[in-house]
């Protein structure tokens, strides 16, 4: 469902909470030589032979710039992806190349100053969705080492006031937005009374735990409640954990290891203390990828149960027949956006199209979709970076213009910050088209 | 020792050496150093196959990329083969490689080979002006791009003015040409040209990181 009235008040009060996050920040003080060296030891214990091969390899073609929303969208060149790496290529040229000895003659040392420009490179323009790996034609993995860029500027106490003020919150509350266990339990007891829907909680021997993000409890409960009611239909054996339920990883996003560690920590014992089969992440698109992918990385072995997003659950049950989807009466157009970091990050782009055809929906390809996907223009937190507002405006036009050419009369989506950033987006551009969730679209087309 | 006798002689041998022993340390450096082992279940176990298959895919520029970077995608084709024909199939480059490795093969009509070098020129020419305006390529060049771009259009220059008998005598544009093969030799390793080696690795690095997560990279 789209907003309703009630969602659409508590959109504008989320706004505002989000708006003021940078007021909460406490600045990092740090002298310029030690956030200097703390960068290069930084990008020195991450290097590895796959990002030297790929740095190695780079001819400065450029054309990774032609993929980039952030570029397309304002035609600067300084947001030019493979330049985002360019202090990353200079220590690694003057401290790690086999051919360090030469490339230290003409190669700059990197500066505090570079340090703080690279801020808005690596964090406000850029959503970390991959597009620009697609298309490097040497194929450099750009993004993953942007990735790094992020861990490399926390270390030297350079995160975006925002995305600390989350990161910080996080480490202290193991929560997000304040969404403690009281205001969970609020929410579940609101969807109750209000919708009639059971969450159960803390349910010893179920087989799935799912997980729920802060943006949800606080603003896109229709998600959360979604969720709830076609896991109910489906009978299967499930439960939402109160001690391990935040998805979110700001850890992830804002580049701080030690927050990533613990919040993926909290998930990975609480299910295994529960002693579940399946963990099924919510619609928060690096939630998947954070544990799916990097869980394992973190735990040091692989992880004891499967990972799903639930578009990627759901989309498995339609496609096995276990779950029948009413189909719409009359033949609706709609368009979908694959999140990056489940689709391009996550490998899930079948899934949610079936779901799309099981409700009988006609669904219209945006120009670029699954792996090729344009981005929001929000993702990977620089949804909630305030200066960044008008450099995501820029590639939310170039992401809303691909939906517009489509003629769809709504979108589908299954992520909580894309939402947030289509629905901003679309306030500032004067845009009306509906924004709906996958999961809730599911929700209120099951069929008996 | 005439200028041609040194080109053809330590010159070449040098460089040869340099090329071979650089390269071989600037790979080896490289794709040596650490890397974690990969402990997520993959979606796909078959991700050498992904791997194998970007190295093929990626020649190819995706049809909703291709629009935005055409210039410079089939630009750099062209000079790319018209390269490699040049160096190939010019009947005098066959008689040099057979002298070399005792195999010879049938070359292409020097009027061809002439029309091709020419246009390979052409083409570097253009892709230099290109990165001398073009914004993006402006901040993202450095100093290994001009000098990689020279060094690998001298080669074509001076052994077209060679055979035309254009400039010094044959013998001098002969030498100078030899060189100037030698420069490009000696600066493979340490610019980056060297993707003519790391192409493959890094394309595979990445289909195969895509691959284990069931994306096609």
């Amino acid at each position: 469902m789209s907003m309703d009235k009630p969602m659409q008040e508590a959109f504008a009060m989320f706004y505002g909470m989000a708006q003021n996050l940078k007021d909460l920040a406490t600045p990092v003080e740090m002298p310029d030589e030690e956030r200097v060296s703390r960068a290069k030891q930084a990008f020195l214990s991450k290097l590895d032979a796959d990002m030297a091969v790929d740095l190695e390899t780079c001819i400065n073609c450029g054309m990774c710039a032609e993929a980039c929303h952030f570029y397309i969208g304002t035609e600067d060149p300084k947001y030019t992806p493979i330049r985002k790496l360019d202090l990353m290529k200079r220590v690694y040229r003057r401290d790690l190349s086999p051919m360090r000895w030469l490339h230290r003659l003409y190669t700059k040392d990197i500066t505090a100053k570079e340090l703080e420009d690279w801020q808005e490179l690596v964090y406000d323009s850029c959503t970390v969705c991959g597009r620009c790996s697609l298309m490097c034609p040497m194929g450099i993995h750009i993004a993953e080492m942007v990735a790094v860029n992020r861990q490399v500027l926390a270390e030297a106490g350079l995160i975006p006031d925002e995305l600390r003020v989350m990161q910080e919150g996080q480490l202290e509350k193991g929560t997000i937005f304040e969404a403690g266990p009281e205001l969970l339990e609020f929410r579940i007891n609101d969807l109750k009374e209000r919708l009639g829907i059971d969450i159960p909680i803390n349910k010893p021997g179920s087989d799935i735990m799912v997980l729920t993000s802060g943006l949800d409890i606080h603003l896109f409960y229709d998600a959360l409640a979604g969720t709830a009611k076609v896991l109910n239909h489906l009978g299967v054996s499930w439960a939402l954990c109160t001690h391990g339920y935040e998805a979110a990883n700001f850890g992830l996003l804002s580049g701080d290891e030690d927050t990533q560690h613990v919040a993926t920590m909290k998930i990975i014992d609480t299910a295994i203390e529960c002693g579940v089969k399946i963990v099924i992440t919510p619609e928060c698109g690096h939630s998947f990828p954070s544990l799916r992918w990097e869980g394992a990385e973190i735990y040091g072995k692989p992880l004891p149960f499967d990972v799903m997003s639930i578009s990627e659950y759901l989309g498995r049950q339609v496609m096995d027949g276990k779950l029948k989807l009413k189909k719409a009466a009359e033949k609706k157009v709609v368009a979908l956006h694959d999140p990056c970091k489940i689709g391009r990050w996550g490998g899930t782009f079948e899934e949610p199209r079936a779901i799309i055809d099981a409700l009988g929906l006609e669904l219209h390809e945006t120009e670029s979709n699954r792996e090729y996907n344009f981005c929001c223009g929000g993702g990977a937190g620089v949804f909630l970076i305030n200066r960044a507002a008008p450099l995501r405006q820029k590639a939310y036009e170039v992401k809303m213009g691909e939906i517009k050419d489509t003629g769809a009369e709504s979108l589908v989506v299954s992520c909580g910050s894309c939402r947030m950033n289509f629905e901003t987006g679309k306030i500032k551009s004067n845009d009306t088209i509906p924004v709906d969730s996958l999961v809730a679209l599911v929700a209120e087309n099951l069929a008996s | 020792m005439t200028l041609l006798d040194f080109a053809r002689g330590p010159a070449l041998q040098w460089s040869i050496i340099i090329f071979a022993v650089g390269t071989l340390i600037r790979l080896f450096g490289a794709a040596f150093m650490l890397r974690n082992k990969v402990l997520s279940k993959p979606r796909k176990s078959d991700w050498v196959r992904g791997g194998f298959r970007t190295i093929l895919t990626r020649t190819l520029p995706a049809p909703v990329f291709e629009k935005r970077i055409r210039f410079q995608h089939y630009a750099g084709y062209i000079w790319h083969i018209g390269f490699f024909i040049t160096l190939l199939f010019f009947q005098l480059h066959i008689l040099f490689f057979k002298g070399l490795f005792g195999i010879s093969w049938p070359g292409l009509p020097n009027d061809v080979i002439m029309v091709t070098g020419a246009i390979t020129a052409a083409v570097l020419v253009a892709l230099l002006v290109r990165r001398m305006t073009n914004p993006v390529l402006r901040i993202i060049s450095t100093i290994d791009d001009y000098i990689s771009w020279l060094v690998t259009l001298a080669p074509i220059i001076t052994g077209m003015m060679a055979y035309a008998h254009m400039g010094f005598r044959y013998e001098t544009m002969l030498a100078i040409h030899l060189l100037s093969v030698a420069v490009l030799l000696v600066w493979i390793p340490f610019g980056k040209l060297i993707h003519i080696f790391l192409v493959f690795p890094s394309r595979y690095q990445q289909g195969a990181k895509f691959e284990r997560r069931g994306v096609r990279a």
